[in-house]
């Protein structure tokens, strides 16, 4: 056995330029496949973990039928204790409750339909950057009455600072929430759906308007590291009986979990056409390698050699090969994708703008994980696998007398 | 020739019994509809909605002048005292004294629920007339809760902008109320029941002063209406029906 290991390494180095030339197409394939991949993914990775610290986070608990019916009456009293628990669960980074309902707002003569949502001001911010959001006027704090309006939604009723607004909806069963308030800031987003709707309150000023003194429509959770879910969300999830919902993010948003499957999937025919051209790269120079050495198999077959032991060396050989080239590959590519990563590559132009109008910031951003290297590893492996299997067939027809006159 | 004749004459008399049973028919739900009614009304009222988990109770003061002019006054729960709902024709208003605010509701917000009731918005002011969107047939005669009823058919006109497919109503024989009405949608299929009982004298009529809807599909909830007092033919016009009196009325 080590002979033939030998007798192929050796093979391999004693035409040194055909060994690296080969190699090469397959380390630039390999870089290029995996650059490829992982920017794909990155650019899901980074879409979903803007959406969800947007607004719903990665999990969210509710009473049951809350997220169908949106109604207040399926709201939830949860005890400290039971927050204290979820926040125990490893990689739970950050509970925020929220209280949210639909009520009209009215300024004027100027009524329209808006999201009301209470919110604990501090831990909100540390999910959704809403400080950071803020245009005008002061950011609520605890037990605030005052309200924090959608910049677009205050150009619509024409309020500005220090006007008092009244809100008017229902409230806890059945209860009419109304009141007259001030007011105190004005936020911005990008997203033109949140700008034209989002109403904030304080936790304690919604309970106290929707008179559902300690209750909560629901706890958006975040976790430190996105891959993590499914272990967090059955750890959530077992902390609750039947009469509570505990959602996943792509419960939450199917919508982006589709334009993610409809990307992935062009993703995945480029790929596709990526390895096609890969393989015939590959195969090419085993072909012409093979094709070379035809003078060489003939006389080595016509002075006793076994054909079968010229395959397995032959084999050997383009397994070394592809190895270097594979391997060379991921080497130089870890730390230029873990560079990408570190340092996206912005944009610039229009498409910045567009990603900006989404609330994204405009880059592109790579993964960087094992997942991505194992899986090109692997395939293009088996590439120059199959590859390889030509010159055995090569072998077993050749025809000595014939080989050596070429 | 004889026997032509006769066949028009044995056809003229089937047209004439059928018209002349959905005269009947619709005769009584004329009848039924205006002993409740009247051109002008004035009304207290007690609303009991009951839910799976709680039950609201409204009490509320009601003048109405048909078909296209009303105003409910709220008076207890404490919280929602003195709201007022005004309605004009297609429009529904709310003066909200927490914020000191006339509201109009948005077309966008007629559909919701109003003050937590199984009613909509859009509901006070929809102008259906059982009379009059319906085509009615006696279906015969039938006893219920003690009282001999006819049992009419109810198929709404296609033209008539009723969410129902049919209505099945009892009407008391000799005294014209409705004891109970059942409501079935497109596919005939029943989706809710209206049982009127404690049945005595209120405003000079003797009508229903109980009135419960009952939704099949969730039995253990529904809304209750019981009339304190009622005034028909009440002295108002539709001067009253205004956005200024609505902060007046008491």
């Amino acid at each position: 056995m080590k002979t033939y290991l030998l007798l192929a390494w050796r093979n391999l180095w004693r035409n040194r330029r055909r060994t690296l030339i080969a190699s090469a197409s397959i380390f630039f394939a390999v870089i290029f496949a995996l650059l490829m991949r992982s920017m794909q993914e990155g650019s899901y990775d980074y879409m979903v973990d803007a959406s969800v610290s947007m607004y719903t986070g990665y999990i969210q608990v509710h009473a049951k039928d809350y997220w169908d019916k949106r109604s207040i009456d399926k709201s939830m009293k949860l005890s400290q204790t039971k927050i204290c628990k979820i926040d125990s669960v490893k990689h739970v980074t950050l509970i925020t409750p929220r209280l949210e309902s639909f009520s009209l707002i009215s300024y004027g003569n100027v009524t329209k339909v808006a999201s009301i949502v209470g919110i604990d001001p501090e831990l909100e911010n540390e999910m959704t950057d809403l400080k950071n959001k803020l245009i005008f006027g002061k950011y609520l704090i605890e037990n605030s009455k005052g309200v924090m309006i959608a910049e677009g939604l205050a150009k619509l009723l024409k309020v500005e600072i220090g006007d008092s607004i009244v809100l008017y909806g229902q409230g806890y069963h059945g209860v009419t929430a109304a009141a007259q308030v001030e007011v105190e800031g004005i936020v911005k987003f990008t997203l033109p759906a949140l700008n034209k709707t989002m109403v904030y309150l304080s936790l304690d000023y919604a309970q106290w308007l929707y008179a559902a003194p300690n209750r909560v429509t629901s706890l958006s959770i975040m976790i430190d590291q996105a891959k993590k879910i499914n272990e967090v969300h059955l750890a959530v999830r077992n902390l609750f009986d039947e009469k509570y919902e505990v959602m996943m993010w792509s419960e939450l948003m199917p919508e982006l979990v589709q334009s993610i499957e409809v990307d992935n999937a062009g993703g995945i025919i480029m790929l596709g056409i990526l390895y096609v051209v890969i393989g015939f790269g590959i195969f090419g120079t085993v072909m012409m390698m093979t094709a070379e050495r035809t003078k060489e198999f003939g006389i080595l077959i016509s002075i006793g050699m076994k054909k079968w032991r010229l395959s397995f060396v032959s084999f050997l050989e383009s397994l070394f090969l592809s190895f270097i080239g594979v391997l060379a590959g991921i080497i130089v590519s870890i730390p230029i994708l873990y560079y990408l990563k570190q340092n996206p590559i912005p944009l610039t132009g229009e498409m910045a703008n567009v990603m900006l109008k989404f609330g994204l910031d405009p880059i592109i951003p790579f993964r960087f994980a094992a997942n991505i290297f194992v899986d090109q590893f692997l395939t293009v492996l088996v590439i120059a696998m199959i590859s390889a299997l030509y010159p055995l067939s090569y072998i077993r027809k050749l025809n000595p007398v014939k080989a050596m006159r070429k | 020739m004889r026997i032509l004749s006769i066949n028009i004459f044995i056809t003229v008399f089937f047209l004439l019994t059928v018209i002349g049973h959905s005269q009947d028919a619709k005769e009584i739900i004329k009848k039924s509809d205006e002993l409740i009614k009247s051109k002008s009304s004035y009304a207290e009222v007690t609303m009991t909605v009951v839910k799976t988990d709680w039950t609201r109770t409204i009490t509320m003061k009601n003048w109405s002048l048909e078909p296209h002019y009303a105003i409910i006054y709220i008076t207890a729960p404490a919280r929602d005292k003195g709201t007022v709902t005004l309605k004009r024709k297609k429009e529904v208003w709310n003066w909200i004294p927490a914020a000191q605010k006339v509201i109009k509701i948005p077309p966008s917000m007629m559909l919701q629920s109003w003050m937590g009731s199984d009613f909509t918005n859009d509901d006070l002011v929809k102008e259906s007339s059982v009379v009059n969107d319906y085509t009615h047939t006696l279906l015969g005669e039938e006893k219920f809760a003690g009282y001999d009823c006819y049992k009419i058919e109810s198929i709404p006109k296609p033209d008539a902008g009723v969410v129902w497919g049919k209505l099945l109503i009892w009407v008391a024989k000799n005294e014209y109320f409705q004891l109970k009405v059942e409501f079935f949608d497109e596919d005939e299929f029943i989706v809710k029941t209206y049982i009127g009982n404690d049945i005595k004298e209120m405003g000079g009529r003797i009508i229903p002063t109980h009135w419960e809807m009952l939704p099949i599909d969730r039995p253990d909830e529904k809304t209750i209406f019981i009339y304190n007092k009622i005034e028909f033919n009440y002295n108002v016009n539709e001067t009253f029906f205004s956005e200024r009196n609505m902060k007046r009325v008491r």
